[in-house]
This record gives C-alpha cells, structure tokens and sequence, in this order.
C-alpha cells in the first residue's frame, strides 16, 4: 500500500496553475526531497498534498484513500504540514501550544487533554529538548526555539507523513541540522515518511532516499537520491551548480 | 503547579473587583443611598426578608427598577461585546478586529433608525421594536460581509473579511446618513441612541439577554481549542485538522449575534470590546481556556464602572456611556498596551 500517491496533479491560484502533470507514490519508510528553483511549485504542491489548496486536476492517495472523500480531521491524522517560521500574532505557553497538536484525538465537548494527551506532549518535547522550559511563552523564544515547538507540535498530532516546507529558513546551520536529526529520528520508526522541501541540496540528501527535482511545475527526475545522475542540478538550477559544490569541498579539504 | 495557583489568584482578585465594582455602582448616583439599606432591599425583595421602617417605597423604586437592573444590563453588555471582540481577534488573527470593523454595529444603527424614522409599531414586538430591527440588520450585514468576503476569497483569509466589513460599513453609513439628512426630525433620537445608554431597561431585558448570552459563551467556550489554533493562521488550522472555513463563518456569527444583540438594546457603545480582550491577555495569556471567560469579565466590569462613572460625574445629569468608554479606555489600554515597550 503507497502511504502518498499522486496522479496527474495540476494545481495553482486563481486559475492559474503552478504545478502541471505531477505524478509519484511513495512508501512507508521512504523520505522524499523535492528540490527545484524558486518559484518552480515545491510549496504549492505541498500545500496541495495535504489539502490546504484544491487540486484543479489529478487525484491524491493517502493509504490508497482520495484525499476528496475524507473529512478534514481524518486528513490530519494521516498527514500534517511544518511551515516556513511566520510570526505569530498571540503568545501561549510551549506546553500549550504543542497540545494543539493533539487537537484531532481529542474527546468530549470541551476538548479537554486526557493523560494520554499530557503524555505524548511531554514525549514530544522531550524529543525537542524543550521539556524543562515547557511553561515558557512562545513570543520569548528564538527561532530556533520556536521552529522546534512547531515540530513537537506536529509530532503530538501522529500523522504518519510529515510535509516540511522549508522549516530551516531563518535557522542558524546548527539548529538546521538538529532540526533535521529530530525528524530522522521521527521518520526511523516503522511507517512513517517526510516528504521535505529545503533549498540545502546537502541537507535535502541527508533527509531523503528518494528525490524529486520540479522545474516549472513538471517533474525533472524522480528517483533514489543515490542513483540520480548529479549534474541534474546542473539543469535544474541553469547554472554549473555540482561545479560550485565540488570546488567548494576541494577549497574545503586543502585547508 | 505554580501557574495554576497564580491563575487562580488572579481570577480571585477579578472576582472580589467586581463585587466591589458592583456594589458601589448600587450605592453611587445622583442620590446616594445607604449600603445597609440596599442589602436590605436585595434580601427583601429575594426572601422577603422584613424592610427596616426608614426605607422608603422611593428607594426600594430606585434600588430595585432602576439602579440593579442598569448595573446587571452593563455588565452582560460589557461581557458580551467584550468576548465577542476577543473571537474575532482571534479568528481574524488580527488584534484590531471587531464586530463595528466587520459592519455589525452600522448594521444595527440602520436598521434602528429605519425602525423609528418610519415609526414602526407593533403589538407583538412592543418595546423590543428597535432592538429586534437593529438585530435584523446586524445580522444581514454580517452575513453579507462573509458571503461577499467568501465569493472573492476562497479562503475567506482575516484580512479579506476585515477589508469588506470596512468598505460594508462605509457604505452603510451613508446609507445612514442619507436616510437622516430626509428625516430631520428623527436626527435627535437616532444620535442619542447611537451614543448608548442603559437608562430605563428594566429586568425583561436582562432576561432575553442572559440566556443569549449563556449559550453563546457556553458555545464558544466548547472551541476554545480550535480558536487558539486560529491565532496560528489558516494553514496551520488545515493542518492541524479544522475546517477553517466553516469553523471561521460560525465564530464569527456568534459574535456578532452577541454584538447584534448589545448593540440593538443599548445603542453603540465603543472600544469596550477592543481593550477588555486584550488586557485580559496581558493578565491571562492567550489560551482561550482562560481568556473567553477572564474577557467576559473584565469586559462586564468595565463596561459597569464606565456607567457609574457616566451616570455620577455630572449628576443629576448623564453623559452617554460610550463617551466614558472612549474616554477612559483610550489612555488606559494605551497604559496597559505599550507598558514596558519603551526601550
């Protein structure tokens, strides 16, 4: 059973579609990078796996299920979305806003958390390493601090695919590999997968096993991360990008 | 376990302001009246408890008619507007949203002066005339505000729902003032009523509005969770599992059913429901859990010394309540607000 499978997937804004005839599936236990230039449909398609825009053709499986016959909480139980860094325009504590996240599984009129709840939050952001500040207001943290408690967040609420829309941005390279760590961690139990836009070609490799380059909104390659062909980049930036890279590392390895 | 305690001292102390509050609304006026004597009233009157010979028939009148059901009117219209101005804060992700931005009260202005530029009478609706017309038209305005809003926004984002309640209420406005510019006579009493008052509203008031009020805080008190989610923007709601939508258009017709009823009984009283939400989460934070009931309170509370301050400050005379709002509301929550942000 594909946890993801997309067929023929056109999508976009106001008539207008960004992304073209995208088509792929993907496995439990399988990380995917798509990886392409600005402008080119990575965070629109995203957004149109996990429903937040329409698809204006196509379908989309979640565990061979169309995503158009589900309601929206049983979407969010098998797949959630990590956004860009955005400000948030009210405070709330950490605990409290990773508890969001368990907003899906909750019972009861006035959604009050279970011990269960208060368990798999406390999980979370131990898993983060922010258990011991959990009482901390969110417009005190840095953004790396804050990026994390949007993880934990997105870990609390279980879904087995996780999209990251370049959640690095704004994160010193420190926190933009712990950040990863934390997610290779989460994606190494069973039947999980993430599927991750960042413009870090080292750190999208790091992530994923499979790759998708999207250029102009049509799929360029998709495959293994390892048996592709390196100087795709070269065609899908228009620019000697491996070149760039290498005589980095060389510059690199003299010093 | 610190935090729980604080919270609770806090809503403590909230509590024991607005008995004092309450009180003292009772006692202040153009007369003042003895606090024993009023006690005395209120048992009287609740388990008829025998009346000490000094108090006269007079006092009980001002006591009973007048001064308790105006106190208790102020404090459901404070609580009202105030948590209806923190749903929409939250649910427009926008610190400056309000049911007047979004068109409810120019709604209502309309439809109650239409009511009395055309005189209108009816048997059934009685006294409640002008209000249930106000009402009416809050409600269209509101409703069209989301419709419109929904039509050019598949999304129906904040600020595009905040942009057409603006240009709705610009709209309506002229509306007004073109239907008042043909009726001069009415220009009087549209103007004073537009100002607000809790004067001469007895307890069938307070008696449609509680249990409206109830549910509608009972019903938003059941999504605190979706509107914390709310505050994060409309992709995080998706992802998080709420039809933001759908879940937008309900929140927001609640709120303006609490502001469509305010406003339509005690005309359009300001700023209440911008300040006592945002104070509140300065004192409280922003988890909904808290601020819904903490908001209606202060909101209540506010709204209750803006009246007494309206009704002592030139006694005999009055002036309108939503003068006093303003009045003090402005440097007040710009005190509370920006405190602490000089650097």
């Amino acid at each position: 059973m594909a946890a993801l499978k997309l067929e023929n997937i056109a999508s976009g804004y106001g008539g207008l579609d960004i992304i073209k005839n995208i088509s792929f599936s993907l496995e439990y236990g399988q990380n995917l990078s798509i990886l392409g230039p600005s402008g080119c449909g990575k965070t629109t398609l995203l957004k149109t796996m996990v429903g937040i825009i329409n698809q204006s053709r196509g379908n989309i499986f979640i565990d061979d299920k169309n995503i158009n016959n589900i309601k929206r909480f049983e979407i969010a139980k098998r797949i959630s979305m990590l956004s860009q860094l955005s400000n948030t325009y009210f405070s709330f504590s950490i605990f409290d806003t990773v508890m969001l996240g368990r907003y899906i599984h909750m019972k009861g009129v006035f959604s009050k958390p279970s011990k269960i709840d208060i368990d798999i939050v406390e999980n979370c952001l131990k898993a983060v390493h922010l258990l011991d500040i959990k009482d901390k207001e969110i417009n005190t943290l840095s953004g790396g601090q804050l990026q994390r408690v949007f993880l934990a967040r997105t870990f609390a609420q279980e879904p087995s695919i996780i999209l990251l829309d370049e959640p690095t941005n704004h994160l010193d390279i420190g926190n933009q590999i712990s950040l990863l760590d934390y997610m290779h961690e989460w994606a190494s139990i069973g039947n999980r997968c993430i599927v991750g836009v960042l413009h870090d070609i080292n750190l999208s490799l790091r992530l994923s096993d499979k790759v998708l380059l999207l250029k102009d909104g049509d799929i360029l390659f998709y495959g293994d991360s390892l048996s592709m062909d390196k100087e795709l980049f070269n065609i899908l930036y228009d620019m000697n990008v491996v070149k760039f890279m290498n005589a980095s590392l060389r510059e690199w390895n003299t010093k | 376990m610190q935090k729980r305690v604080s919270y609770k001292i806090k809503i403590f102390i909230i509590i024991i302001i607005i008995i004092v509050i309450l009180f003292l609304s009772i006692i202040l006026g153009s007369i003042s009246i003895n606090p024993i004597n009023i006690i005395n009233i209120i048992l009287h009157k609740i388990f008829n408890i025998p009346l000490k010979e000094d108090i006269t028939k007079n006092t009980i009148s001002i006591i009973w008619l007048l001064r308790i059901p105006r106190v208790c009117l102020a404090f459901l219209i404070g609580a009202a507007l105030s948590t209806s101005g923190c749903i929409l804060q939250s649910t427009l992700k926008n610190p400056l949203a309000s049911s007047y931005t979004l068109g409810v009260s120019s709604g209502a202005a309309l439809g109650a002066s239409i009511a009395m530029i055309i005189n209108f009478q009816n048997q059934l609706l009685g006294m409640f005339t002008i209000p249930i017309f106000g009402l009416v038209f809050a409600m269209l305005t509101i409703s069209i505000v989301i419709i419109f809003s929904s039509q050019v926004d598949k999304q129906i984002s904040g600020n595009t729902i905040i942009l057409s309640g603006v240009v709705f209420s610009i709209f309506i406005n002229s509306l007004q003032a073109l239907l008042m510019s043909f009726s001069q006579d009415n220009i009087k009493n549209i103007i004073f009523w537009q100002m607000g008052s809790f004067s001469f509203k007895g307890f069938e008031y307070i008696l449609i509005l509680l249990p409206i009020m109830i549910i509608c805080i009972l019903f938003l008190y059941s999504k605190h969770m979706e509107l914390d989610i709310l505050t994060f923007g409309e992709e995080s709601a998706l992802s998080i599992g709420i039809d933001q939508k759908k879940m937008k258009w309900v929140l927001i017709f609640v709120s303006a059913v609490l502001t469509g009823v305010s406003v339509s009984f005690v005309g359009i009283i300001g700023f209440i429901d911008l300040i006592a939400p945002h104070i509140t989460r300065k004192i409280f934070g922003s988890s909904h859990k808290l601020v819904i009931v903490a908001s209606s309170l202060i909101g209540g509370i506010f709204m209750v010394f803006a009246d007494m301050i309206s009704r002592i400050i030139i006694a005999p005379e009055e002036i309108p309540v939503g003068i006093v709002t303003s009045l003090l509301g402005a440097p007040f929550f710009g005190y509370i607000y920006f405190r602490g942000n000089k650097k």
